[in-house]
């Protein structure tokens, strides 16, 4: 027993664990003057809440190495037995094999999913019939704020960086990320913050209820359940910002001999810029949420109009991060669908040098639209219309990215296969929802709209039909690469148009009934919208059952499905040159990058070049620049 | 072009150095770009106090003051210490290695009396009526004062290893990364410091 505890592992992070919320109580106890009476029990959660996912990352051994090397005994020797996995074991420990970890992401994030989803069933039936059903509208308004920042903070966020993890060290030709022990602790912190949120349901009080934005001072008054959230984004932030500093050392200082940003697939881009703006604009919300909870456990004043704060500061300071944020869900999905596009029309990627130099745009025009978000909030009257011209102006390389994929796949020979599909149906979508959002960044329009049901269709048409979209692509195309399986082809044109068909007729609809007024946020709603609403209903139990099919067709096709070849989609960037599942150390030799991502169709084109592999001088050559033999 | 076939390998292939800065070193300015953006949320909250709010006053008003001087002699220190870090990383270049141990010594000395200080004025201020409970403007001073102090903290941790790491021998002229990447990190919070001390204080 003493052994299990002290070797890292579950045993111990359980042990640690215990040993944080005694210690937060000890600390507590002894601020008060050592008054066992005066320790307060909101007091002890609030720290407990922060030490305790550092002692549990301590207790699993994230911690171990550095303190070995920090304390100056001997490092354990690099055996690398902490690479590869042979079990399912294996993702239930610290590991610093980034495909390991793409896993844990990919697999924790779609658990986060099917939680926050379930969520929504809940409130869709609610919301079926006016009056009150099932919940009370306290109840109510924790779901959709737990429901938001779940999907938001523990799904779509890390689903991507979950993919990006797996892809991109493969992708420019780099044996693992550049920080392999700071990725492990990227990952462990999102089952930490998830659970944080989770908790808050047990809080008395309830579950926060301020929605995702936990505007203050709503967040800094309202019941104990908010710090959960306060707490949990923190530990979520962090993760990510850890994460996007991997990404962008591994991008700048490891890539493949040859392998010139200009010769990075847009995945890598993507994932460069994204990185780029959780780095710059994640620790906002970090700062943001260390305002509310110094207001509310310390008595600051941060928000206390009274005592000379500001209320409004901090709508500016939350969304500095959260409409970047909006890009950091959406950008990595653009380098998906720029990657699927490509392999399934057999076409180079059209523009490719402005589908990288307009992520970077989207990067920087990122930053100078937040206040949009503020419009009704009564800040001063002057920013209203910059902001709205920013707005306007952000959808210009967005559509330089649309019309580039529809040049794409322009004359090119379409396979109309599952990760095909999804990206059509983001191109479609995504166009929806983009129009919605020019349609919002309209001054008269917006203030029509604002805190209604239209709201809550675009938000759906980006973040469902545009990033989940990507996501289910993603999924589906690297799935043989990440398993070694091929998923079942039908079940997977079935989920696409049932998922497809029934989002449609979910949140279609909202844009109608927000035009007329229909309020968001709140559990009841007046008889006129009745109709429609039981519609919307039926079809979003639908969306939710068309989800167990995704889930079958994974979990199956894992256990049992044939057996995947290193390159089934013909595809030409490096990850698809090695063995599906890849080598645990990737490579056997570091390819050499000869050409572009893209050169589909082009005869002789070679991306990579893999030393002890026969090559001849010819198809050395950049790609293109000779027409030889084909070497696929 | 199916080339790498699983083989029992004893490591990783080396990877490729496409760039030719450090990682650690990249990796130490990335984060400090994003430090330096939790100080730029701060100051946000700094700037709405002290010019959005309506009738926003500052430091001195109603009989309240900041201990500029004070604060101002403890700015010195802060500065100096950078100073002999400085000292301590040129001598483990060269070589010399009481330099390390002595420069890294009274680097931590000095960052620790720099807390030492900051903590009293903390004291003498809450006596004074000065607290973040008590107006915005304490608010807001604790916050940005109290979040760099946090960084002087930290800081003053990695310094501690980075100096017994010292100690016991670890740096030489060839191998001085562990000296180096914390010494930047120390550098940035001494640079914070300026720009903090000069809004809060002088401006």
């Amino acid at each position: 027993m003493i052994a299990h505890l002290r070797a890292p592992g579950w045993y111990r992070a359980a042990f640690y664990i215990a040993l944080a919320l005694g210690l937060s109580w000890l600390l507590l106890w002894s601020a008060n003057g050592f008054s066992a009476s005066d320790v307060s029990g909101i007091g002890w959660v609030q720290v407990s809440l922060i030490s305790a996912p550092l002692f549990f990352l301590g207790g699993l051994g994230a911690f171990d190495y550095w303190i070995y090397w920090a304390s100056g005994r001997p490092t354990r020797p690099e055996d690398h037995s902490a690479h590869g996995a042979t079990s399912w074991k294996d993702y239930l420990r610290i590991n610093t094999d980034h495909k390991v970890i793409g896993i844990q992401y990919v697999v924790t994030s779609f658990f986060f999913m099917f939680i926050g989803g379930l969520m929504a069933m809940l409130m869709r039936a609610e919301l079926a019939a006016p009056g009150r059903q099932f919940v009370d509208p306290s109840a109510y308004n924790g779901l959709f704020s737990v429901h938001a920042s779940i999907l938001i903070f523990l799904f779509i966020i890390p689903v991507f960086a979950g993919l990006a993890n797996y892809v991109i060290p493969l992708m420019i030709g780099a044996p693992d990320m550049a920080f392999p022990r700071l990725n492990a602790v990227s990952f462990w912190l999102l089952p930490a913050a998830g659970t944080i949120m989770m908790l808050s349901f047990f809080a008395p009080g309830g579950s926060f209820a301020s929605g995702w934005t936990a505007y203050a001072p709503l967040s800094t008054t309202a019941p104990d359940g908010q710090v959960f959230f306060t707490i949990g984004v923190q530990f979520a932030g962090a993760s990510s910002i850890a994460t996007a500093l991997n990404f962008l050392v591994t991008i700048i200082t490891m890539r493949a001999p040859g392998m010139s940003f200009f010769r990075m697939p847009l995945l890598v881009w993507a994932n460069f810029s994204t990185s780029l703006l959780v780095v710059i604009a994640t620790p906002f919300v970090a700062a943001s949420q260390f305002f509310v909870l110094l207001d509310r456990a310390l008595g600051f004043n941060f928000f206390d109009a009274a005592q000379g704060g500001d209320v409004l500061m901090y709508q500016h300071v939350f969304w500095f991060y959260s409409h970047p944020a909006v890009y950091i869900m959406m950008l990595p999905g653009f380098g998906i669908i720029s990657e699927v596009l490509a392999v399934k029309s057999r076409k180079p990627v059209f523009g490719y040098r402005m589908m990288a130099f307009s992520l970077l745009a989207i990067v920087i025009l990122g930053f100078t639209v937040w206040a949009h978000h503020m419009f009704v909030s009564g800040m001063q009257s002057w920013i209203r219309v910059p902001m709205m011209v920013t707005t306007a102006i952000i959808a210009v390389p967005t559509g330089i990215k649309i019309f580039s994929w529809l040049a794409t796949m322009w004359r090119g020979v379409l396979k109309l296969d599952t990760p095909m599909l999804f990206a059509l149906g983001f191109l479609t979508m995504f166009v929806l929802g983009g129009i919605s959002g020019v349609m919002l960044s309209m001054l008269p329009f917006v203030i029509h709209v604002s805190d209604t049901y239209f709201i809550v269709a675009h938000i759906h048409y980006v973040l469902f039909g545009g990033s989940l979209f990507t996501i289910y692509a993603g999924v589906y195309y690297w799935f043989p690469k990440m398993t070694g399986r091929m998923y079942n082809e039908k079940l997977g044109k079935l989920h696409f148009w049932t998922t497809f068909f029934f989002f449609n007729v979910t949140f279609a609809p909202m844009h109608l009934i927000g035009v007329q007024g229909m309020p968001r946020r709140v559990a009841d709603y007046s008889e006129q919208f009745a109709n429609w609403n039981m519609a919307i209903s039926i079809a979003s139990f639908f969306l939710g059952l068309s989800t167990l099919i995704f889930l079958y067709n994974m979990v199956a096709s894992w256990r049992g499905g044939k057996r995947a070849t290193g390159n089934p989609w013909n595809a030409l960037t490096l990850e698809w040159q090695v063995s599906s599942p890849p080598p645990v150390f990737n490579f056997d030799r570091i390819p050499t990058v000869v050409g572009g991502p893209y050169e589909y169709g082009v005869p002789g084109a070679v991306h990579g070049v893999f030393e002890g592999v026969e090559t001849t001088a010819e198809e050395r050559q950049p790609a293109g620049a000779v027409a030889s033999t084909a070497k696929e | 072009m199916e080339a790498a076939t699983v083989h029992h390998h004893h490591g990783p292939p080396e990877a490729n150095r496409s760039s030719r800065i450090h990682p650690a070193l990249l990796g130490m300015l990335l984060f400090i770009i994003s430090e330096v953006m939790v100080f730029g949320a701060f100051f946000t909250a700094y700037f709405f106090i002290r010019v959005v709010v309506p009738g926003a006053e500052w430091f001195p008003f109603d009989g309240f003051e900041l201990p500029v001087a004070v604060a101002g002699v403890n700015t010195a220190i802060l500065l100096s210490s950078s100073l002999t870090l400085h000292w301590a990383q040129v001598s483990i270049k060269n070589g010399n290695h009481t330099g390390l141990k002595v420069g890294m010594l009274l680097t931590f000395l000095l960052g620790a009396t720099f807390l030492f200080v900051q903590i009293n004025e903390y004291a003498t201020l809450t006596r004074e009526g000065i607290t973040p409970q008590a107006f915005a403007q304490g608010t807001i001073f604790y916050g940005l004062t109290g979040l760099h102090g946090a960084h002087v903290f930290i800081g003053l941790l990695i310094l501690l290893v980075v100096t017994i790491r010292a100690f016991r021998g670890h740096y030489s002229p060839d191998h001085h990364d562990g000296v180096e990447v914390p010494g930047i990190y120390w550098h940035f919070v001494d640079v914070m410091w300026i720009v903090v001390y000069t809004t809060v204080y002088i401006l």
